[in-house]
């Protein structure tokens, strides 16, 4: 394609959420490889479709709404367990942890580890994880979250908590698996 | 506003969601009782969890240099 400095500078300023889109598909997808090929491709279809993208509106959220598009039609049909969630209930850790015994922050949120935040967000099903990845990581509003999910800002506020009640119970797991709080209603700290 | 009414909003406080008067009834009622404040701080410090836990990722340096040239 002829490079003009129209494009040029419609792709620099798309280039500037490049770390958004990556740690997005990177979620997503959960394989750096398919990641990268994700947001290459949704890349040039933002510049093949540049002509409907609206000056002075939110090219993140743009820009995110071309890659879940993407990813959504690469894995239309998998598993079940990828688009549902297990009802887990009202799980509330705060009150799970302080009933046992434990100062909820000082005892256990600082004592989790990066990497098990990561997996608990990256088990959650895709409807839901994208949910978190926009609101929680990206700092979207409902607004845009809703518009760049294509779905009401109901939908968006049902899936968050619905996302946050699961990934509160993946947390809660492991830290009983991992010995930072115990079942028997005690806490250990960790040296 | 009781611990009750409290507690369905706080989604949408940690959020930054609610309107101004709705922040400042809230605040009323966060301020007279520590336990729905400790769990708001709890909710509020469990959001910025995630939020530094999946930031780490960035894209390497020769995949946006790829980018750039693909794009331009």
């Amino acid at each position: 394609m002829a490079e003009s400095p129209a494009r040029t500078a419609f792709a620099e300023e798309a280039l500037t959420h490049l770390d958004t889109l990556y740690r997005g598909a990177l979620r997503l997808t959960r394989d750096p490889d398919q990641a990268r090929d994700l947001v290459q491709d949704a890349y040039l279809r933002a510049i093949r479709y540049q002509h409907s993208y609206q000056q002075g509106t939110n090219m993140k959220a743009w820009l995110f709404a071309i890659m879940r598009n993407l990813f959504w039609d690469r894995f239309k049909g998998s598993r079940k367990e990828d688009v549902s969630l297990d009802d887990v209930g009202e799980f509330v850790l705060y009150e799970k942890l302080r009933d046992e015994g434990a100062k909820p922050e000082a005892d256990v949120l600082d004592k989790l580890a990066a990497s098990e935040v990561v997996k608990a967000v990256e088990q959650l099903p895709p409807l839901h994880r994208e949910v978190v990845l926009l609101v929680d990581v990206e700092g979207f509003s409902y607004k845009d979250a809703a518009h760049t999910l294509g779905v009401p800002i109901g939908t968006v506020m049902s899936r968050l908590h619905r996302a946050r009640q699961q990934l509160q119970k993946s947390l809660y797991d492991y830290a009983l698996e991992s010995g930072i709080v115990r079942a028997n209603g005690s806490h250990q700290v960790q040296q | 506003m009781n611990c009750k009414d409290c507690s369905e909003k706080l989604d949408r406080f940690v959020d930054r969601e609610l309107n101004s008067t709705e922040v400042l009834e809230l605040q009323l009622h966060l301020e007279s009782c520590p336990d729905c404040a400790d769990q708001f701080e709890f909710h509020e410090h469990l959001k910025r969890l995630v939020r530094h836990s999946c930031e780490c990722d960035a894209p390497p340096v020769a995949f946006r240099d790829k980018l750039r040239q693909l794009l331009s």
